[in-house]
């Protein structure tokens, strides 16, 4: 991912053209004297991506905007090279998944996606099938012809979920979709989001839960009041933190000795013994450099390297980092 | 069929199923069938032996009282303001526009679908009872009635009141429909309407025919002065003959509608938060 | 648990009387009132025709009044009496059913649109209590409109002519005057919370405020058209509580025909106990409604 313009990677590290990305170029959205989003340059490669900010940060304003909801107030968007106020092409490659929970009154779940699907054009036995397929895939079809209304939290989101996808887009908007889902719902819901991504359709996500975002992103996008703070790769953003010591777990035989030559090193602030003696939590200013130490370490005494992971490459570490200081909520 | 023709086909089925079978337009279908109530009534107690003798040109004045005071002003008034205004605002209170505008429908054609979903159940509604209380309200004379309807003015009158009764639904939902679409609270256009309507007997002529009222007034087969005291302060004007007047109305709706299409392009979803 | 157990202190501070419990609900009500100006403007405004009323009943006592604006015997021209107090309580009445058009729609329907019904039930709060809650507001401002500014000039008219003999002599015209308004009143804010918990679209529930009193007058019309009959103004509420008003004000039908806007045609007047049960079955209906939406939990099946 990167600004608009200037072609982006797929998670996989290949180019990708332009009309298979989603674009925003100087992109700014005012709600009369409210900012929305302010100068937003992007280029979303397929995969999942996650919107990750406080409340009126811009996420549900950028999610619109893409889906041609809301129209820009100045800039450009694009997605798979389609321009927004062409709804009649656009909606055919984007479903939307919105953040309320609200629905046609009166609408059983299986009326609720397949009138929406005539709409689409499609002819009734494509309606019905397609129905049918997307209502098996949030695990719906037993209750299919029961009122929407009647249907728990959680049963209401698969449902929105069946519908923003029964026409098989290629782009898929989820404002807030694991919300109100148990457990097995949501894991099975990222599950969902993961398989969708790697088929090479693009997911833009938000959601609040951030270990569950970081689990199944392929990108992130961070905003705050409007701005993109960061975007990328999450271990490539988390690496452009410089200013934040970046944690670094190392399981090994020998902890106590490893800390001492680091420290004799000087390329660690920060030491700490793991609760079951087996490792090492440290923070280091210069990532590289503590790699090719640790190497030489290793090579000169010895030491049994079970393990190095980064400890705080993750999207609720790099939230805090750049976003949490601010006092923001999510 | 044409995709369009398939995509309005989608919309009008949705929307028929939420517009005419709705619990919450339960005031609705109450406007719409009062009358028809009042009429069977009328009926069943008229072919009773104790109920006041009248003729049939007595009823037919007073269902063209109940058609100018109660179905133009009132229940076509109201009715329309119910189910058109809905199609658009009511989605928006319930945050649900955002379904139909993520169809990859041209916004016109979701504009006419709603709009054919909406006329549709106010012409079953409203032209509906004008039909039946017509045919009810005369019934108890039995065979007299029948030859009044069939051999007389009355299936003149009938054929009248009904496309009267169609043509308001159809001016009136266009001017509902567009305001659902512009207004945050549709009750104070429809306000400014209603009073605007019930002041065209004492407009000058000129402003007599910017209403909906003035043409389907002249339509009507059987005329009802203003009761005294405001008969005095009723400015005449010319009636508009039909060639005009129909064509007229429909050429009024339809310019309406299509700038409620074109606006309709432009809309925004958003539900204020 | 432990940690819970140790820390968790359940609020032992006292509570509000039971009996008061429900005017929580009023005290935030007229702060967010006090927010809309048109409101505000209108609630003001009402006071206008109270005010030339006073004006009138102090220049009928004052003949030197009369003299300065140089209308000697107009004092003889006006009449302080049952029209008079049946025309004012009918003015303001009427300005009554606006203002209760424009507030009574926002009291239920945005607690039921966003399901916050369920907290005001969650606490020690009955059903009761939320509606007595949200009633009040309406019958506070609506008291303030009818029979307190009654009741003042009927002091005034009092305390300017012969104090008590004219007092016990027309108090009538009291108990009109306070019992008028107070079955207006329940009528009118039973009538506005029951359909604004069945409308939960706010500007829909005031619009049908007015069309429960003009189309059903407009029906109430049809129906005497059609069935060559008086009954249809069983449908006209305006009408049948300005027949209770004439009973209530002690004043001749023939005579006092009701308040402005409130007048039953005449000649086609309805008998006292049929306006009464017509009136008394309106409110049934308005609790029957009221019952079945002030709930905790909607259940849809």
């Amino acid at each position: 991912m990167s600004a608009a313009g200037n072609g982006a990677m797929s998670a996989t590290g290949n180019a990708v053209p332009q009309e298979k990305m989603i674009t925003f170029a100087n992109v700014s959205r005012f709600y009369g004297e409210v900012l929305g989003i302010n100068n937003v340059s992007l280029a979303i490669p397929p995969g999942v991506t996650s919107l990750v900010g406080p409340n009126g940060s811009g996420k549900t304003t950028l999610m619109n905007l893409m889906a041609g909801l809301i129209h820009p107030s100045q800039g450009e968007i694009r997605v798979l090279g389609i321009p927004p106020e062409e709804p009649e092409r656009l909606c055919r490659a984007v479903g939307y998944c919105a953040q309320f929970d609200a629905y046609p009154k009166g609408l059983t779940g299986y009326q609720f996606i397949y009138s929406f699907l005539r709409m689409f054009g499609f002819s009734h036995e494509d309606s019905d099938r397609r129905t049918l397929e997307s209502l098996e895939t949030v695990g719906l079809v037993e209750a299919r012809n029961r009122p929407v209304a009647a249907y728990s939290k959680g049963m209401r989101q698969r449902a929105k979920l069946a519908q923003a996808t029964a026409h098989d887009p290629q782009v898929v908007i989820l404002d807030e979709p694991l919300n109100g889902l148990d457990p097995l719902a949501r894991a099975e819901a990222i599950a969902l989001f993961e398989k969708w991504g790697k088929m090479g359709r693009h997911v833009i996500v938000s959601s609040h839960i951030l270990h569950e975002v970081d689990r199944i992103s392929d990108q992130v996008i961070l905003l705050s009041q409007g701005y993109v703070v960061a975007e990328g790769q999450i271990q490539s953003v988390r690496g452009e933190v410089k200013d934040q010591p970046m944690q670094i777990l190392v399981r090994c035989d020998q902890p106590g000795q490893l800390a001492a030559q680091l420290f004799a090193q000087g390329k660690v602030v920060e030491c700490k013994l793991h609760t079951d003696g087996r490792g090492l939590l440290l923070r280091t200013t210069d990532a590289d450099a503590f790699y090719l130490l640790l190497n030489r370490i290793v090579m000169d005494t010895g030491l049994v390297i079970e393990s190095i992971a980064p400890a705080d490459d993750d999207v609720n570490s790099v939230y805090q980092y750049l976003i949490g200081g601010e006092g923001a909520t999510i | 069929m044409n995709l369009w023709m398939r995509q309005v086909g989608g919309v009008l089925r949705l929307e028929l199923k939420k517009t005419l079978v709705s619990r919450r337009g339960w005031w609705v279908y109450l406007l719409a069938l009062g009358p028809v109530g009042l009429s069977l009534m009328h009926w069943l107690m008229g072919m009773s032996a104790t109920f006041g003798h009248h003729s049939i040109g007595e009823d037919s004045l007073v269902f063209a009282g109940l058609f100018h005071f109660y179905y133009l002003r009132l229940g076509i008034f109201f009715g329309c303001v119910g189910i058109f205004s809905n199609l658009f605002r009511g989605e928006m209170l319930e945050k649900t526009l955002h379904y139909y505008y993520m169809t990859p429908l041209r916004r016109e054609l979701l504009v006419a679908g709603k709009y054919l979903a909406g006329l549709i159940t106010a012409i079953l509604l409203f032209a509906g009872s004008t039909a039946l209380s017509f045919l009810m309200l005369g019934r108890h004379f039995g065979a007299a009635y029948t030859d009044y309807i069939l051999h007389g003015p009355g299936l003149s009158q009938f054929g009248s009141y009904v496309l009267v009764a169609t043509l308001a639904c159809v001016g009136y939902g266009a001017v509902f429909l567009m305001s659902g679409l512009f207004f945050r609270n549709p009750m104070i256009p429809a306000a400014v309407v209603m009073v605007w309507e019930n002041l065209n007997p004492f407009l000058p002529s000129v402003l007599k025919k910017v209403s909906v009222i003035f043409y389907l007034k002249n339509l009507c087969p059987v005329e009802i002065p203003i009761p005294p005291p405001f008969n005095v302060m009723v400015v005449d004007a010319d009636p508009t003959p039909f060639w005009i007047a129909v064509p007229g109305l429909l050429a009024l709706s339809i310019i309406l509608l299509i700038y409620a299409g074109l606006s309709a392009r432009q809309t925004e979803i958003n539900y204020g938060e | 648990m432990a940690v819970y157990k140790k820390s968790y202190r359940p609020y032992d501070g006292g509570l509000t009387s039971s009996w008061t419990r429900f005017l929580v609900i009023p005290r935030f009500a007229f702060e967010d009132m006090r927010k809309s100006r048109f409101l505000t403007i209108f609630f003001l405004a009402s006071f206008i025709y109270p005010l030339i009323c006073s004006l009138i009943i102090y220049v009928q006592h004052n003949s030197s009044a009369l003299n300065l604006l140089g209308v000697q015997g107009a004092n003889r021209l006006i009449s302080i009496n049952a029209t008079f107090f049946l025309n004012f309580l009918g003015w303001q009445s009427m300005l009554a059913l606006f203002l209760a058009s424009f507030t009574g729609p926002g009291q239920v329907s945005p607690d039921l649109a966003n399901n916050a019904l369920a907290l005001y039930l969650a606490r020690p709060f009955s059903r009761v209590e939320y509606v007595l809650g949200k009633m009040w507001i309406l019958i506070v401002l609506m008291s303030c409109m009818t029979w307190v500014p009654g009741l003042l000039l009927f002091l005034l008219q009092a305390y300017l002519e012969d104090g008590w003999t004219w007092m016990t002599a027309n108090s009538s015209l009291a108990v009109g005057l306070f019992f008028g308004s107070w079955v207006w009143i329940v009528i009118l804010a039973l009538l506005a919370l029951a359909l604004s918990a069945w409308v939960k679209w706010k500007p829909a529930a005031g619009a049908l405020m007015f069309g429960v009193f003009f189309v059903a007058a407009g029906f109430g019309v049809a129906v005497n058209g059609v069935q060559r009959t008086r009954w249809g103004h069983l449908f006209n509420i305006s009408a049948l509580i300005g027949s209770v008003w004439v009973h209530l004000f002690g004043a001749d039908p023939a005579v006092n025909n009701g308040g402005a806007f409130f007048r039953m045609p005449a000649g086609e007047e309805l008998p006292l106990w049929c306006c009464w049960s017509a009136l008394g079955l309106l409110c049934l209906a308005c609790l029957y409604m009221l019952a079945r939406k002030i709930r905790g939990a909607e259940v849809v099946r």
